[in-house]
């Protein structure tokens, strides 16, 4: 430590010589100026609530709040015309499709399904009479599917009846439910998806795309005979194994 | 009238007799105003002097040392009676000194007037000095000051703590706040700082 000040001894020395540098004359008295002024000023301090209230701060702030309110006015007149056009709900096209109530779209798809499974008993007893003399394997699927429309008639009758009976007695709905579903051999379809829609039960005849062909009596013959010879062929065939 | 001055004279005597600390109790406990004025009368002038050494701006440094005494007056209960009055008041004048000349570099940065000038003119305080006392240590000191002034913030308050005003290492490591080895090494690399600086002085 002795080393470094010997070391620095000029320096050392220069710095002690500087003059030495007083306060101003008048530095007490400022000081007691200033002292006087914070003690005044704290005294003067009033309560936040009287310091908001204040006139001149309440000029600028109901300024404000009028300019606010006028705006509000001014914006609100014009929002009618400037209306969101995400908020607008879409226009009704009543020629193309209006739905008035919910009610009557289904009873109108009940009467559509009604009439439906009218037309196609009328075909379905017309194809069994001209059908009738066939014995092929095609006639039995024909029959088949004849007695799956039956099924579905019946079931579409069922849910009629159903109908009925909700419109009497509220009661009656769940025994004449319990009772269809008890009776049906198939599960049964709702009211709604039983108008011939879209189920696979319902699909007929007539909405197959297949090609039907009606042969001559000639023409039958020979389909016959060929059928008669296949099968004399597969008994053999059985018999051999 | 007489006796009530008398016996105020005789309580400012009893109160001149008090050491700092004493004083700054009587200020505490009392509210004795005569008590805080005899301390400023002690120390406007050391205080004042350690400030312009650290600034080189006097009004700024006068500006300083009032608001040290305001803070002394205002905080008087936040002294701990453990520390010693003049380290307490040297740590607040340290503190409001070394905000100011923050500010003041700031704005000599931003000061688009003094861009490029030499800040090398300021004025020495001393209103009785004779021209010829001026010319000879006056230059010297200015010299000085301005090497001063050229010293790494941390140096400087060090060094002008020690060399010219006289503490011992242990009051600088109090009002630092670091230790003594700290202020050790502070107070020689200023040193270092200035001898590198002042040179010339030497040689004439």
């Amino acid at each position: 430590m002795k080393n470094d000040e010997k070391k620095y001894e000029d320096v050392i020395k220069a710095l002690k010589g500087m003059q030495q540098v007083n306060a101003p004359t008048n530095f007490e008295a400022d000081l007691q100026r200033r002292i006087n002024q914070e003690k005044f000023s704290k005294k003067e301090k009033k309560i936040f609530w009287e310091n908001i209230f204040l006139p001149s701060r309440l000029i600028p702030s109901l300024g404000l709040v009028a300019v606010a309110v006028v705006m509000f006015f001014v914006v609100d007149t014009n929002s009618e015309e400037m209306d969101n056009p995400f908020l607008i709900e879409p226009r009704v096209r009543e020629d193309v499709f209006a739905v008035t109530d919910f009610e009557e779209v289904e009873k109108k798809q009940d009467e559509l399904s009604k009439q439906k499974s009218l037309k196609k008993e009328e075909p379905a007893v017309e194809m069994k009479t001209n059908e009738g003399q066939l014995k092929s394997s095609e006639d039995k699927l024909v029959t088949g599917r004849e007695k799956g429309e039956g099924v579905e008639i019946l079931t579409d009758e069922k849910d009629v009846a159903r109908d009925e009976s909700f419109a009497t007695d509220n009661f009656a709905i769940a025994d004449s439910s319990v009772t269809n579903v008890a009776e049906s051999p198939q599960p049964t379809v709702p009211a709604e998806t039983s108008s011939g829609l879209v189920t696979g039960q319902s699909i007929t005849k007539e909405e197959l795309n297949f090609r039907q062909v009606q042969l001559s009596e000639k023409e039958q013959k020979v389909v016959n005979e060929l059928k008669n010879q296949v099968q004399s062929v597969e008994r053999v065939n059985k018999t051999q194994k | 009238m007489d006796t009530s001055s008398d016996a105020g004279s005789r309580s400012r005597i009893k109160l001149r007799e008090l050491s700092d600390e004493e004083l700054i109790l009587e200020f505490q406990k009392n509210n004795t105003e005569d008590a805080f004025n005899i301390l400023v009368q002690r120390y406007k002038n050391p205080l004042t002097n350690f400030v312009f050494r650290f600034l080189g701006d006097y009004e700024a440094c006068a500006d300083v040392v009032q608001e040290t005494m305001i803070k002394v007056y205002r905080y008087k209960d936040a002294y701990n009676s453990v520390a010693k009055f003049s380290t307490w008041v040297y740590t607040i004048a340290g503190n409001l000194a070394r905000t100011e000349y923050r500010r003041q570099r700031r704005r000599n940065i931003f000061s688009i007037s003094d861009y490029g000038e030499d800040h090398s003119t300021y004025d020495l305080p001393d209103e009785s000095s004779r021209p010829d006392v001026i010319t000879d240590s006056g230059i010297k000191d200015e010299i000085i000051q301005k090497a001063l002034g050229k010293v790494k913030e941390t140096y400087r308050e060090a060094v002008i703590l020690r060399d010219i005003q006289g503490l011992s290492y242990e009051e600088i490591s109090e009002i630092l706040g670091v230790n003594e080895g700290t202020v050790k090494s502070r107070i020689n690399r200023g040193r270092a700082q200035l001898q590198e600086l002042l040179k010339g002085i030497y040689k004439e």
